[in-house]
């Protein structure tokens, strides 16, 4: 048994680190109102009406505490008080300071981190495109393009995100066999770019990819 | 031994036996030995889905003893290392069962020669469905995206919960615990196994330590099934995250298998979906949940406290 929700202090209600941007605090209170909504499919019949109004209310709660810099200073002080939490590192960023908030959320390296993977699954199984794609039997670069492109990803967020140099994700697309890397590596680097699009089935796919450019055409 | 994945879950038509059959199809094709035992008694209907119209024994002939040995009632499919222990032509439910014929099952099914065994458990809650989920770490639970069966889910995964914790004590001490969690929750919390868990760490230290190794060793899967284009993807992962935040329990998500009308299709041609329409989303979600059950190992629970 883990502890009662209300035993838990409001980084563990929201499911956070203790150090998190405002911009994970907002988006882990909606992802939480998703959750426990009257209504939300997921917690259909876990909860009394009761019990259900109690952990809004403590959501609510958190989410206000915690998106205050000045409310978070004072929860977070008793939270060290009370050895829950460690005093945040000098270094660390002070939260007083908006600059350097805002520089954090708004750093692209940063930003990449925030496109959750839900939110990816969720376009597409929505896109016909992508899914009209995906029941092919073979797969093309030209294919991966595409559904990038229907997701509204750069090439250079797949880059940030799984350290391929751009220039390979690009042959990747093109399914110029000459100009790929070896294909020791090229099935590694295609794995992590369908991961990357938040594709399930990488395994299966990869494979697909690669009977697909390897054959000639 | 052979792994023993129990299968059940939400509501009649969730597709707990196409899931159960197309998983059997795979681990064979894996070259797993693998067996399917029919145990939605009444409403048996694996035998179908597997290309054995009209089984010539069963499950039913272990039960009446007209066939001694569980192993002698295993029928083949016309897969290859794919078999099947039929419930055709039963006409009784699994809740009816008496202690000795459950006893007498769990232990005959723990000594079969599989590889990989899987139980099309059918969607009840009695007794028995909860004890044959409770001889293995893995079961698996199906559900589709639709309250109804998301709520029997819930409600499957905390009967097995609450039978677990019911094995521990006798008559009395449970009575006593069932008051108790009355007079401090209120209403209705007998029923709930938090409830019944939070007595027990004050009444019962040692069974409460016990009792939660054993809740941590359980690696239970999640499974939506039936996913349309515009339902929510993630809901399977939040399914697991409440069950682990609030129950404290392990469930791993599977997958999702997408909705595809030609598994109604297949169905009706009585032909294999999977080597039907191999290149639909729907396979290649089959297929990789099948990888990964093939893969995995677990531990058996067996019997130990029934
Ligand atoms: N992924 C799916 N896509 C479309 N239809 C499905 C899917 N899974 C199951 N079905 C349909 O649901 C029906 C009921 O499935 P079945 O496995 O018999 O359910 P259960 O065993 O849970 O009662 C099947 O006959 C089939 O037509
Ligand atoms: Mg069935």
């Amino acid at each position: 048994m883990r502890k009662d929700f209300d035993q838990l202090n409001y980084y563990e209600m929201l499911d956070i680190k203790p150090d998190a941007v405002p911009y994970e605090i907002r988006h882990a209170y909606n992802a939480a109102l998703q959750l426990y909504q009257p209504g939300s499919l997921v917690s259909y019949s876990f909860f009394s009406d009761g019990e259900r109004r109690a952990i809004l209310s403590l959501v609510e709660k958190a989410y206000q505490t915690l998106i205050n810099d000045q409310s978070r200073k004072d929860y977070d002080a008793t939270l060290i008080s009370r050895g829950e939490i460690e005093a945040r590192d000098e270094s660390a960023p002070d939260l007083k300071k908006p600059v350097s908030v805002f520089h954090i959320s708004r750093g692209p390296a940063a930003r990449t981190v925030f496109i959750s993977s839900d939110a990816l699954k969720n376009k597409i199984s929505q896109s016909r495109i992508i899914t009209d794609i995906l029941a092919q039997s073979e797969l093309s670069g030209e294919d991966l393009k595409q559904i990038r492109t229907e997701l509204g990803l750069t090439i250079e967020h797949i880059a940030e995100e799984t350290k391929i140099r751009v220039n390979n994700i690009r042959s990747i697309e093109e399914g110029q066999a000459e100009q790929m890397p070896p294909a020791v590596f090229l099935k590694g680097f295609v794995k992590s770019y369908l991961k990357c699009l938040g594709l399930d089935s990488v395994e299966e796919l990869s494979a697909r990819y690669m009977n697909t450019v390897s054959r000639p055409k | 031994m052979a792994h023993v994945w129990p299968i059940g879950g939400g509501k009649g038509g969730s597709g707990k036996s196409f899931i159960t059959s197309s998983l059997g199809r795979l681990s064979a094709e894996l070259g797993k030995k693998t067996l399917i035992i029919d145990l939605d008694l009444g409403a048996a209907n694996l035998h179908t889905l597997v290309g054995v119209p009209d089984p010539q024994k069963g499950f039913s002939d272990f039960i009446r003893k007209k066939i001694p040995l569980l192993e002698d009632t295993v029928v083949e499919t016309p897969s290859a290392n794919l078999f099947l222990i039929s419930g055709a032509h039963d006409n009784f439910d699994i809740a009816n069962l008496s202690y000795e014929q459950k006893i007498r099952t769990l232990r005959a099914i723990a000594k079969l020669d599989f590889d990989r065994i899987l139980l099309d458990l059918g969607a009840g809650t009695s007794f028995n469905t909860l004890d044959f989920f409770l001889i293995s770490q893995n079961g698996i639970f199906i559900t589709t995206p639709e309250p109804t069966s998301v709520e029997n889910v819930y409600r499957l995964i905390r009967s097995i919960y609450f039978r677990r914790i019911r094995y521990c004590f006798n008559v009395t001490e449970f009575k006593e615990l069932e008051v108790e969690a009355d007079r401090q929750f209120g209403d209705g919390s007998f029923n709930r196994p938090d409830s019944l868990m939070k007595v027990i760490s004050r009444t019962h230290p040692e069974k409460y330590t016990q009792l939660n190794i054993e809740f941590d060793a359980f690696r239970f899967k999640l499974i939506i099934n039936q996913v349309r284009k515009h339902d929510n993807a993630a809901l399977g992962l939040q399914m697991c995250r409440m069950m682990d935040k609030h129950l404290g329990l392990n469930m791993e998500f599977l997958g999702n298998v997408a909705y595809d009308e030609h598994v109604h299709d297949a169905i009706c041609q009585q032909v294999s979906f999977l080597e039907r329409y191999p290149y639909t989303k729907t396979a290649t979600d089959l297929r990789e949940i099948g990888k990964q059950i093939v893969e995995s190992a677990g531990r058996q629970l067996t019997l130990r406290y029934m």
